[in-house]
C-alpha cells in the first residue's frame, strides 16, 4: 500500500468503530476519547463491550479480534491497535480504487451474464389454497403470493437449470467448452448423478470441466458464488457457471406437508457466468465483492425437514418464529454487508435476497429503511423458489441495471438464509473495464 | 423457617446473587433469597451444596424474577451434600430442552451485536436448567463467555458466565503469580482438557438465568456450570 494512503486507511478503521459503537450505545452517546476505558467509565457494561466487539468482528471479517483484546483495556485505542494488527483487511477498510468510489473490492471475479427460468405452469394462489385444503385467499392475504410457478410434466430441475445456463452462456458470449467449473445447487434434487453432473452432460462441456454441488438450501446460491469466486481468485478457473434449480411442487405436495408451508413454494432456476476480471469482454458486468456467512443456531428448531422410514416427509415448521428470525437476521446481514463494503444501503440499486414470502420482503424493506421496490418481486408471482429465489432476484436486479446508463448503475446487495439458521450476504459493484 | 439447598452463587459486579432449591410437597423449585434492600449480597459466607435454614418472606417481585424471596433472618448451615446429588435435585427442578421453554417466552437476538434477551413482561421465570449437547467456554476481551447447544439443537452464543466458582477459577488461572502467557495457557485449557472434563462428566448440567431488566431487556447468562472447577486443574496448564 502506498504510504500516503495510511491516514485514509486509519480514518476508515475509526469510522467502522464509530458506526459499530453507535449501533451498540445509541446515537445520542458521544464518541469517547481513544483512551477511555468504556467499561470502567460506565459507557458500556461488559456485555455491551463484548456485543460491540462482535459487531466490529463481523464488519471487519476478523473472527478473533476479541481474543486479541484479552489483557487490554476496553478502549478505542486498544481496538484500533487490534484492528491494525489484524491479518484481514476488509473491503470497507481498503482505499477505494474507483474515482466514483464504488469499486471497493479487490476480488477478481466478475459476473458476466445471468438468466433465470421458472416452471411453465402459472397457477393462481387460490388454486393452491384449494389443493392444500386451506381457505381460499389465504396465500394471497397472509403471504402476499398472487401466483405460483409449477413445472409441467416434461420439466424438472435439470431442464430448468439447463435452460437458464444456456441462456446465461449466450448472454456472456461464452461457449460451453470455455467453462472450467460448474457449481450447482438445489434443495430439491437429491438424485444421482447429481445436478452438476447431469448439467455437465446436458451442456456438453469439456470432460475436464469440474462439476461440483453445494448445499445450503435457500442459501445455496451464495455458497456457490463464494466457491466460484474462490476458484477464480486462486487461479483454478477462468470461467465458472453457477446454477441453481429447485422443483418443490413434486416434493411439498398436498397430503405430504401442510399448505401453510408447502403452498409457499414454486419451481425455478437461475444461472450466472463468472469470469476473471482479466477477461477482455466484461463491459456490462458486475464485480463480486466479499461474502460473509454464518449460522444462527438459536433458530435451528424453527424449520427442519427430514425423510421418514415410510417415505413421508417430516416437517417441523414454526412459521411465526421463522418469520421473526428471518426479519431480524436479514436486517443484521444487510447491516453487516453495509458496514463491511462501506456502501450505504441508501445507494444500493437492488437487494437480491431470499424471499420466504412477499409479506416478509415488505417487512424486511421496512426494517432496513429502504424502498420495497428495490427488492425484485419474485415470490409474489412465482412463489418461494428455494435456492433459486435469490438467483432470480439477482438476475432481475442485473436486468434492471442493464437498462440504465453505465454511470448510473448502482451496487447490488445479496442476502439469504437457509435452515439452521444459515445466513450469508455479499455485494456486487458495477465493473469498470480495465480497472 | 425454610430449608434451601444452595445451587448457584453468581457474581456480577461487586454483588453475589444466590439461588437455592426448596422442596414444596412433591415439587422442587428455585428460590432466590435476597437481602431486604437490593437484589444481591455483598457478603455471602456460604458455599454451593450447603443446605441452609433461613426465614424467607414472599416478595411481590416483578416478572420474570418470580423466585425472589426476602431473607428476614440469618442463614444457618445444617449440612453439605455432594455436587452429584445437587445435580440430581436440579434435574428435578425447572428444566427445559428447547429455547422457548427455558423461560416460557420468546428469546430474541441482539440486533446490533451479540447476546440473547427476553422481554421482562413475557418471561415467566428467570432461572432454568438444561442438559447440553455441547458447550464451549472462551475468554473474549477478558470476559468469560459460553456457547452451548441445547438438546433441541438450538445454539446459544456469547452468554456471559457469571458462575462464581468458574469466574474464580479464571481469576486464579490469570493470576500474575502463575508466570507468563497465562491467557494463552488458559485458552489452551478451555479448548482441550476442559471440554473432555466437562462433557464426559455424568453430572454435567447447566443453569441459565435472566439478568434484571436492563434498558427494558433481560439478558441470558450462564448462571451455573456443573461440574464445578477443581483447584487441581490449575496445575495442568
Amino acid at each position: 500500500m502506498p504510504r500516503s494512503s495510511i491516514p485514509q486507511f486509519e480514518d476508515k478503521r475509526r469510522r467502522l468503530l464509530e458506526d459499530c459503537f453507535r449501533r451498540e450505545a445509541g446515537s445520542a452517546v458521544p464518541i469517547p476519547g481513544d483512551d477511555v476505558d468504556l467499561v470502567e467509565a460506565g459507557i458500556l457494561d461488559s456485555m455491551g463491550w463484548v456485543s460491540f466487539l462482535r459487531a466490529v468482528e463481523t464488519a471487519n471479517g476478523a473472527p478473533d479480534l476479541a481474543s486479541d483484546l484479552n489483557e487490554r483495556s476496553a478502549s478505542f485505542a486498544a481496538l484500533l491497535k487490534a484492528l491494525r494488527d489484524s491479518k484481514s483487511t476488509p473491503a470497507a477498510l481498503r482505499p477505494p480504487v474507483s474515482p466514483r468510489g464504488l469499486d471497493y473490492s479487490s476480488a477478481t471475479a466478475i459476473l458476466a451474464a445471468s438468466s433465470s427460468a421458472v416452471g411453465s405452469r402459472v397457477i393462481p394462489s387460490e388454486e393452491v389454497d384449494r389443493a392444500f385444503g386451506m381457505p381460499v385467499g389465504k396465500l394471497r392475504k397472509r403471504a402476499g403470493i398472487e401466483s405460483l410457478a409449477y413445472v409441467a410434466e416434461d420439466e424438472n430441475e435439470l431442464t430448468l437449470a439447463a435452460k437458464a445456463a444456456q441462456e446465461a452462456l449466450r448472454g456472456a458470449s461464452c461457449g460451453p467448452q470455455h467453462l472450467d467449473w460448474i457449481v450447482a445447487t438445489s434443495e430439491t434434487h437429491h438424485n444421482y448423478p447429481s445436478l452438476s453432473a447431469q448439467l455437465h452432460s446436458r451442456l456438453l462441456v469439456r470432460e475436464n470441466c469440474v462439476a461440483l454441488d453445494t448445499g445450503g438450501a435457500c442459501l445455496g446460491l451464495l455458497n456457490a458464488l463464494a466457491v466460484a469466486q474462490s476458484m477464480i481468485g486462486s487461479g483454478q478457473a477462468k470461467t465458472v457457471a453457477v446454477v441453481t434449480a429447485d422443483v418443490h411442487s413434486r416434493t411439498l405436495t398436498p397430503g405430504r406437508v401442510a399448505g401453510e408451508f408447502g403452498g409457499l413454494f414454486g419451481d425455478g432456476a437461475s444461472a450466472f457466468i463468472l469470469r476473471s476480471t482479466a477477461h477482455k469482454d466484461s463491459k456490462n458486468s458486475y464485480r463480486l465483492g466479499e461474502f460473509l456467512f454464518g449460522c444462527a443456531g438459536q433458530y435451528a428448531a424453527a424449520i427442519q425437514v427430514s425423510d421418514t422410514k415410510d417415505g413421508t416427509l417430516e416437517v417441523q415448521f414454526d412459521g411465526e418464529t421463522l418469520s421473526r428470525a428471518a426479519i431480524t437476521r436479514m436486517e443484521k446481514v444487510l447491516a453487516s454487508v453495509e458496514l463491511r463494503s462501506g456502501i450505504p444501503r441508501g445507494s444500493v440499486g437492488g437487494f437480491a435476497t431470499h424471499q420466504p414470502n412477499p409479506r416478509l420482503v415488505a417487512l424486511i424493506a421496512k426494517q432496513c429503511g429502504v424502498s420495497p421496490s428495490t427488492f425484485p418481486p419474485i415470490a409474489r408471482v412465482s412463489g418461494n423458489l428455494g435456492s433459486s429465489t435469490c438467483g432470480a432476484a439477482l438476475h432481475e436486479a442485473l436486468r434492471i441495471a442493464e437498462k440504465q446508463p453505465r454511470d448510473d448503475r448502482r451496487p447490488i446487495f445479496l442476502a439469504s438464509l437457509g435452515p439452521g439458521l444459515l445466513f450469508g450476504g455479499g455485494w456486487l459493484t458495477p465493473h469498470e473495464n480495465g480497472k | 423457617m425454610s430449608r434451601l439447598l444452595i445451587t448457584e452463587i453468581t457474581r456480577m459486579g461487586p454483588a453475589f446473587c444466590v439461588i437455592g432449591l426448596q422442596r414444596e410437597k412433591d415439587r422442587i423449585q428455585s428460590i432466590r433469597p435476597i437481602p431486604s434492600c437490593g437484589h444481591g449480597w455483598l457478603r455471602f459466607p456460604h458455599r454451593r451444596c450447603d443446605i441452609l435454614d433461613c426465614a424467607l418472606t414472599p416478595f411481590p417481585a416483578p416478572c420474570p424474577h418470580v423466585e425472589d424471596r426476602v431473607a428476614t433472618s440469618g442463614f444457618q448451615k445444617s449440612t453439605t451434600i455432594p455436587e452429584t446429588e445437587v445435580v440430581t435435585y436440579l434435574r428435578k427442578a425447572e428444566v427445559s430442552r428447547s429455547l422457548p421453554d427455558l423461560f416460557g417466552c420468546r428469546v430474541y437476538e441482539n440486533k446490533t451485536g451479540s447476546g440473547l434477551f427476553a422481554i421482562p413482561g413475557e418471561a415467566k421465570r428467570s432461572i432454568c436448567g438444561c442438559e447440553t449437547q455441547n458447550l464451549r467456554l472462551e475468554l473474549c476481551a477478558n470476559e468469560l463467555r459460553a456457547t452451548l447447544a441445547l438438546p433441541s439443537g438450538e445454539v446459544l452464543r456469547d452468554l456471559p458466565v457469571v458462575d462464581h466458582d468458574w469466574r474464580g477459577f479464571v481469576d486464579a488461572a490469570l493470576a500474575p503469580s502463575r508466570g507468563a502467557n497465562q491467557v494463552a495457557r488458559l485458552e489452551r485449557f478451555l479448548n482441550s482438557h476442559f471440554h473432555y472434563k466437562i462433557m464426559s462428566c455424568p453430572h454435567h448440567f447447566v443453569r441459565l438465568g435472566l439478568t434484571r431488566p436492563y434498558h427494558d431487556y433481560c439478558w441470558l447468562m450462564l448462571d451455573t456450570l456443573f461440574p464445578l472447577p477443581r483447584p487441581e486443574w490449575l496445575g495442568e496448564f
